[in-house]
């Protein structure tokens, strides 16, 4: 095992953590303002990645360009899941937000084996490809544009958030929604649109995902995993929170390719977060 | 009429909680609503403010029913309650807490002017303003629901025991600016534990008991009943 080796996967799993964050971000705003866990979160980041495969396929254009279209559409997406389903549960007790939530994860997985078929699809279109070096070690193009795009929308979010009327209604929302009701805020259709919102992130996450990856039906178990883990680690520390957990966990798989078997990089993370349950059970930046 | 209330019956579950209450509030009144713990205060509020709903009786605000709606289009009427237990945003700081209370387009536009009157009104507010609310103290708390609510240019204005927990010093202030506000036009309806402060202030006093109103009257004559004082003045 070189030192080489294991620079380059602290490289590879940085970039990485940059989308985690993401990625984990759409989860953690709706979860934030709704206070409602989809479990089907990693199943809608699977669609979007499909979406961008048929997408970049048909109109014969790189899988990057198509967030232009996947990050519309799947706002809609987001808009019809929230009024169908969400909304029905949305006061309802915790048990039936889990089992509606959960019905999503299945329904859109079976969908997906039944309609694409196991084998794993990559893009046929690519723009960002190859990649360059600095020293002795290689950065791949797809996923450094995947990192600068990730923090980019990070940042915008997060002006979002703290500096426009509605931004700041969202956050007053997620404090207290009596309290924002009784100022004139439409609850409800707040959380059609930051339902919305969060699932246009998931969709430029995933169309950038697919820059490097492949799909498969059983991909979103993978992404729900991940996000759940960092926003339970992150989730209460905002924005930053949901950057960093993101990072750690990143960077933790990194070494952990280094040392063991890449298949076992999910339970690294989970044992990252046993270990954190422990020590921190409010997570990282846990203050409430 | 500005605000009437009529015949309301409002239930937790089962529980019935207010029994056929009604009451009338004109334009530029100040009316203070008097009754023990548990009397039913705070529900009365919340139902006028559309967080909770009756399951009979009528509201009307300027001659338009109310009744059922959503708390955001009765804000947008021009409603606001100063809720009890404050409710504050937390995690938002000072100044958009009270940018929040300016959430209503009608209030929105001139949210800058607001701004600076309520700045003037509780000038503690200014020195904290990029404060996150949670870190503030008990009074400072207070006085930042009052203003967040003020924000919003409410023609009606409704405070569930302002002066709660408050030192003296700081009741004084809260009623200060209460009674400053109803000389600028507000109109205002106020639940008071402070019953000798509320009805001295107040133009006409209800008082509710286990969910009845059981006596009516200007607030002079109300701090001068047998009732009254034996009842809440302890006298
Ligand atoms: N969410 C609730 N569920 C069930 N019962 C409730 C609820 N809120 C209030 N009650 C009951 O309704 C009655 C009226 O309560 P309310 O809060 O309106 O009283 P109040 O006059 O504001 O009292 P206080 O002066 O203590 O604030 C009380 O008996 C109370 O226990
Ligand atoms: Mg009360």
């Amino acid at each position: 095992m070189s030192l080489e080796l294991f620079i380059q996967n602290l490289i590879n799993g940085t970039l990485l953590g940059f989308v985690y964050s993401l990625v984990a971000l759409g989860l953690a705003l709706q979860f934030g303002v709704m206070d409602i866990i989809n479990f089907g979160h990693g199943e809608f980041v699977m669609v979007a990645m499909y979406l961008t495969f048929w997408i970049s396929l048909f109109l014969a254009i790189p899988g990057s360009a198509t967030v232009v279209l996947t990050a519309p559409i799947f706002f809609v997406f987001g808009i019809i899941i929230y009024k169908l389903v969400i909304d029905k549960v949305i006061e309802a007790q915790p048990l039936s937000q889990i089992a509606v939530t959960i019905g999503l994860l299945i329904l859109l997985r079976n969908f997906a084996l039944a309609a694409w078929h196991a084998e794993p699809k990559g893009l046929q279109y690519q723009v960002l490809v190859g990649g360059f070096k600095v020293g002795d070690y290689v950065i791949s193009i797809s996923r450094l544009a995947t990192a600068i795009v990730s923090l980019v929308v990070l940042i915008v979010l997060h002006l979002i958030l703290t500096k426009t009327y509605f931004g700041i209604a969202i956050r007053a929302t997620s404090d207290d929604k009596v309290a924002a009701a009784l100022l004139g805020v439409n609850v409800k259709k707040m959380y059609t649109l930051v339902f919305g919102l969060g699932c246009a992130i998931i969709a430029i996450a995933a169309s950038f995902i697919m820059t490097f990856q492949q799909v498969e039906p059983m991909s979103g178990m993978t992404w729900g995993l991940l996000s759940w883990v960092i926003v339970a680690m992150g989730g209460l520390g905002g924005l930053s929170g949901v950057l960093a957990a993101g990072l750690i966990v990143g960077i933790a798989q990194g070494i952990e390719i280094t040392f063991w078997d890449p298949r076992a990089s999910l339970a690294i993370v989970y044992l990252l977060f046993i270990l954190l349950l422990w020590f921190k059970p409010k997570g990282l930046f846990g203050k409430r | 009429m500005f605000l009437e209330v009529s015949n309301l019956n409002v239930y937790y579950g089962m529980v019935q909680v207010l029994w056929d209450v009604s009451f009338k509030v004109e334009e530029r009144e100040m009316v203070t609503i008097i009754g023990s713990n548990g009397a039913g205060k705070t529900t009365t509020l919340l139902t006028i403010s559309g967080v909770l709903k009756p399951k009979s009786g009528k509201i009307f605000f300027k001659n338009e029913e109310i009744t059922n709606l959503p708390s955001h289009e009765i804000s947008k009427r021009g409603i606001s309650l100063v809720p009890e237990g404050r409710r504050l945003f937390p995690n938002l700081t000072v100044t958009e807490n009270l940018l929040m209370g300016a959430y209503n387009q009608r209030a929105r536009e001139q949210r800058f002017e607001t701004l600076k009157e309520v700045f003037e009104l509780f000038p503690r507010l200014e020195e904290r303003k990029k404060q996150v609310a949670r870190t503030l103290s008990g009074g400072e708390a207070q006085m930042l629901a009052i203003a967040r609510s003020l924000m919003s240019k409410p023609s009606l204005l409704m405070l569930d025991e302002p002066s709660l927990g408050l030192a003296p010093v700081l009741v004084e202030e809260v009623f200060e600016a209460i009674k400053n506000l109803k000389e600028r036009g507000t109109t205002i309806l106020l639940v008071e534990q402070n019953v000798a402060k509320g009805l001295e202030i107040a133009d006409r006093g209800y008082i509710l008991e286990n969910g009845k109103i059981t006596l009516e009257g200007r607030g002079k004559d109300l701090l001068k009943s047998e009732k009254v004082r034996k009842a809440y003045l302890a006298i």
